[in-house]
């Protein structure tokens, strides 16, 4: 097998790529391409474990690297690497991977060879774009990315695809060519493509903040942050539901990854002079989110402006510029795959059934469905952050964090300001939840068959994970915070140079481990 | 660059047997053609294929100077740079006959002169690529530019290909006037016209002549005529859309390609165009791109799409150009400045290829399904449902429009990639910027076709023509895309290097 472990970040990458060439191959009927799909996503989540039984904790560098020439004698070079970052949100894409295939089991019914191709290639890209090391293999990747998640919104969507398939194709590359230039720009003075070779760049503050602007702003589109949000809810209402899924599980973290991987290290004085007008932005689109979601008729409408508020949270924890903060980030960004993940896949449940996704359509699905209604109360409560439920670690860790920031102006005020997000979230969900689920059973909704095997397995592995997540996010704290102070460690210079900044006295050291302990108690 | 070497006349015959087997092939075509009576011409189509593989192996043998030398007295060059565009030329060639013989056999009705005009056309563009004197230049354009004007007027019985080869006649006719008074200019400067010589006169000229500035301005009038170049790309739309779809391949790919091999001679010979035309010349490449683009976006027909398109790309290509002429400006030394400037003609040569790649596969698909010459596969709704009726074709056609757009992983991302990255280098980031906004503009264009073949159901019954032979080819070159697209390396280290020797 070492020829598999020794190029393992290769084979977790490509597997579903090589599992989408087999399905165009081989997949002559539906049910064929179905299972070959699914095998092959099966096969890179197992592939997947192996990184995680390998990864050596405590360390934050890139693990598993592996390094080939590609162009330019070797300037450019195909790189990848993973660190407790990267390792979690490739899990998450494995994770999710099989789920979304089999939530479009029934769902996708024709050019079902297609789609399942589609969905894998569309995984390789999500897979490359978190593990690439080399600027220009990065940018390959996410613009890759574009195409399945085009054909997937337009081909297989609703009624409006075509323009939100468009439009998901355009605003998304509004952002990268302006980064590409930026990234042409660094290769020009650093005279190679290595990630590790744009770290060392020593760029003026002017500098800085073009090439920031044009890095955030590939990545907010992305994310995406206000007001760069209104992509994403006519995609996420016209993607079918694996689309949606995708979209909202792994895709929209590719914005605030690459906010963290590269846009606050690289970058580090533009990112503390800039990054506040991106917190307030981000405080705004958690806000605004939230209050847009309240109105919406639309289950997965509100779902999706959901979205903008919970990545809102992401962005201001990634612009505390903290540990605490970032890892609240990164663990709000895994629980927002979870659960929003999954209310999709709910939302999409219940389209299957009745076609229609209206909340006023609803009402008493409680008592026609009750299994059904149980799992939405659960994935709801995750998604509001009830302690103990994976949605509350990331925002805990997030307001602790830019709490205590020193770094961020008005940071309690933002604080408070994210916190009435919450809020707002707790009372547009469980409204959203009362008018389908509770009161009085339609006519039209007697009868409505109740969880099938096949959607309680794509549920169930969900569940699970939102509850580990919740009670015990130590390993996954652990692993994350070394890789954390690394990329963060050019803010953390400048900080020492400046040492006004600093956790506001009185704070607990900046070790978001250590903050989960302290709450629970067992310090 | 490297001095000529002279080569002795009988070596010469060699390195010249590329030229020769066209130029003797096409009469010969000619002469087949004449006593074959009234019988099919399909065996016109396998000589001229036989013909065009015979100068590639030509080209092939003849022996490799290293240095480069010039051939017939400083006629033309035989460095590596001509050998490039003569292979080039010699597929876009190939490919272009595939298609037209496709299309004259689905409708059983041959155009014998199609095949010899095809390869004089042929023997200009290389050429054209090839001259280093003024005489053999002009000559060049000629032989190419007369081909062409019949290829695209020669479609019989239909009025708007012979409007669209009157339009190019006329005007073609304007940009050879300015060529030949710029030319005329240039040797009354220099007093000899081998390129070596009048590089040595406008070196010594004294500063502040007006004739000097002029003469180039007027070979880039010429040459931008040739290629597109706004303002002087009126005719494009109309020649492109009016000829036949065979033919438009011809013209946006080779005689592009030519005619920047030309420019990129030219513009190293003359400094007065890096001093003098350096501004303009931006202003117009900025100008190229955006118009281009920019009407592309409202386009209903495939070929006029392209049309529009390809002037978007010559946008591009001329930006490689001001990349090249940047570095004798900027106050770098000699070393990165030619180093810069190799990245820059590397990119040019590389781009030309991978346009030539996807726009021929673009016209391939338009080939392949034109149930006949008279209903041509060109109204952009007609694509509907494409994708279920010829999957296959379909998706090579995805892959072209990807390309053209510059998405990776396709070889049109990774020659963008290039030019922008010769551009920033040079020092001229807002034109790499407006570059890819302009790239940003053009997705959406090239996209509508790909909504349209996959997500529009067709509507009622429609009758695609078929082709096996384009279907073949366009799946070769959509692989060819993607394989340029994920391992270029190798291909642009010998398109840099092919630059690096090219000679004057």
């Amino acid at each position: 097998m070492a020829f598999i472990t020794d190029h393992i970040l290769t084979w977790v990458a490509f597997a579903p790529a090589l599992g989408a060439v087999l399905v165009l191959a081989a997949g002559r009927t539906p049910g064929t391409a179905r299972r070959l799909a699914l095998g092959a996503a099966l096969v890179d989540f197992v592939l997947s474990l192996h990184l995680l039984r390998y990864f050596e904790t405590g360390n934050g560098a890139d693990q598993f690297v592996e390094h080939a020439p590609w162009l330019a004698g070797g300037k450019i070079a195909y790189s990848l690497g993973l660190d407790g970052v990267s390792l979690w949100l490739v899990l998450l894409t494995t994770f999710l991977g099989p789920l979304v295939i089999l939530s479009a089991w029934r769902a996708i019914a024709e050019r079902v060879r297609e789609a399942m191709a589609f969905l894998l290639l569309l995984q390789t890209a999500m897979i490359g774009t978190f593990l690439a090391r080399d600027m220009l293999l990065f940018y390959v990747f996410w613009e890759a990315m574009l195409i399945p998640m085009y054909f997937l919104i337009g081909i297989w969507g609703g009624e409006r695809r075509v323009y939100a398939a468009v439009k998901f194709f355009l605003f998304t590359m509004v952002g990268s060519v302006f980064m590409l230039v930026a990234i042409l720009w660094c290769y020009q003075q650093a005279g190679s493509m290595a990630l590790a070779d744009f770290l060392q760049l020593e760029l003026s503050r002017g500098q800085q903040s073009w090439l920031f602007a044009a890095f955030a702003l590939a990545f907010a589109i992305k994310v995406p942050l206000f007001p760069f949000h209104t992509w994403l809810p006519d995609a996420h209402v016209e993607a079918p539901t694996a689309g949606s899924v995708i979209l909202a599980g792994i895709l929209l973290k590719m914005g605030t990854y690459g906010l963290l991987r590269f846009a606050i290290p690289l970058f580090p004085e533009a990112a503390l002079a800039l990054g506040p007008w991106l917190a307030w932005l981000a405080v705004i689109g958690i806000v605004y989110g939230a209050l847009v979601a309240m109105v919406q008729q639309d289950v997965k409408k509100l779902v999706a402006y959901s979205s903008v508020s919970h990545l809102g949270f992401v962005v201001l924890g990634l612009f505390s510029l903290t540990t605490t903060g970032a890892a609240g980030g990164v663990v709000q960004m895994l629980a927002h795959g979870l659960s929003t993940g999954a209310l999709f896949l709910l939302v999409g449940i219940i389209y299957e059934r009745r076609h229609t996704r209206m909340i006023a359509e609803f009402g008493g699905l409680a008592h026609a469905m009750p299994r059904f209604a149980a799992v939405f109360l659960f994935v709801t409560l995750a998604s509001i952050g009830l302690p103990g439920l994976c949605g509350f670690t990331g925002e805990f860790l997030i307001l602790f964090g830019t709490f205590g920031s020193g770094l961020l102006p008005h940071a309690r005020l933002l604080t408070a300001l994210a916190a009435t997000g919450v809020v707002l979230g707790a009372i547009y969900m469980l409204w959203m939840y009362q008018r389908v689920f509770l009161g009085k059973l339609g006519e039209r909704n007697r009868g409505l068959p109740d969880l099938s095997p096949r959607e309680w397995a794509v549920l169930l592995p969900i569940l699970v994970m939102i509850v580990a997540l919740g009670v015990h996010p130590a390993p996954l704290l652990e692993r994350l915070e070394p890789s954390l102070e690394r990329i963060l460690a050019p803010v953390a210079a400048l900080r020492q140079t400046e040492s006004t900044y600093g956790l506001a006295a009185g704070m607990p050291a900046d070790r978001p481990a250590a903050a989960v302990a302290a709450l629970k108690g067992d310090r | 660059m490297n001095g000529p070497t002279p080569v002795t006349l009988g070596a010469e015959l060699p390195v010249l047997a590329p030229y020769l087997v066209l130029a003797v092939g096409g009469l010969a075509v000619m002469l087949v053609d004449a006593f074959s009576g009234g019988r099919r011409r399909d065996h016109l189509s396998l000589l001229t294929l036989l013909v065009l593989l015979g100068a590639a192996a030509a080209q092939g043998a003849a022996p490799a100077e290293p240095r480069g030398a010039t051939l017939l007295g400083g006629m033309l060059a035989a460095d590596r740079f001509s050998r490039f565009f003569n292979l080039l030329t010699v597929t876009i060639a190939m490919l272009t006959t595939v298609y037209a013989t496709s299309m004259f056999e689905r409708d059983g009705r041959y155009r014998a002169d199609f095949y010899p005009l095809t390869l004089f056309a042929a023997l200009g563009m290389m050429l054209l690529a090839a001259a280093t004197d003024l005489l053999s230049l002009f000559l060049a354009v000629e032989t190419m530019s007369l081909a062409v004007y019949v290829l695209v007027a020669g479609e019989r019985g239909s009025l708007r290909s012979s409007e669209a080869g009157f339009k190019y006649l006329i005007l073609g006719a304007f940009a050879s006037a300015f060529l030949l008074m710029g030319l005329a200019l240039l040797y009354g400067q220099a007093g000899a016209t081998d390129y070596a010589s009048v590089h040595r006169a406008v070196q010594a000229a004294p500063d502040g002549g007006i004739l000097l500035p002029l003469a180039c301005g007027l070979v880039l009038v010429a040459l931008g005529f040739k290629v597109a170049m706004v303002p002087f790309h009126m005719w494009t739309p109309d020649v492109y859309d009016g000829a036949p779809a065979y033919v438009t391949g011809l013209m946006a790919t080779g005689v592009k390609a030519a005619a920047f091999a030309a420019l990129l001679r030219v513009v190293w010979l003359l400094p007065p165009i890096a001093e003098a035309w350096f501004p303009l010349l931006a202003v117009l490449t900025v100008l190229t791109m955006t118009y281009g683009n920019l009407v592309a976006l409202s386009q209903n027909g495939l070929k006029r799409m392209l049309a529009y398109s390809s002037i978007a790309h010559a946008g591009y290509l001329l930006l490689g150009v001001l990349a090249v002429l940047n570095t004798g400006r900027d106050s770098a030394t000699a070393v990165q400045a030619a180093a810069v400037r190799d990245a820059a003609g590397g990119a040019i040569l590389f781009y030309l290829v991978v346009y030539a790649l996807m726009n021929l596969g673009a016209f391939g698909v338009v080939a392949c399904l034109s149930r006949s010459r008279r209903e041509e596969a060109d109204a952009i709704d007609g694509y509907a449902g494409l994708s279920r009726r010829r999957p296959f074709v379909a998706a090579t056609l995805a892959v072209f429009m990807f390309s053209l757009a510059g998405i990776p992983p396709t070889a049109g991302f990774v020659g963008k990639f290039y030019i922008f990255d010769a551009v920033v280098k040079a020092g001229l980031v807002p034109l790499a910027v407006w570059g890819v906004i302009n790239s940003l503009l053009s997705a959406y264009y090239y996209l509508r076709v790909i909504v349209v073949m996959y997500m529009k159901p067709a509507e009622g019954e429609v009758h695609d023509g078929h082709s096996w032979e384009a279907a073949f080819t366009c799946g070769v070159l959509a692989l060819l895309v993607l394989l340029l697209g994920v391992v270029p390396g190798s291909f642009y280290a010998l398109a840099a290097h092919t630059y690096r020797q090219m000679i004057f």
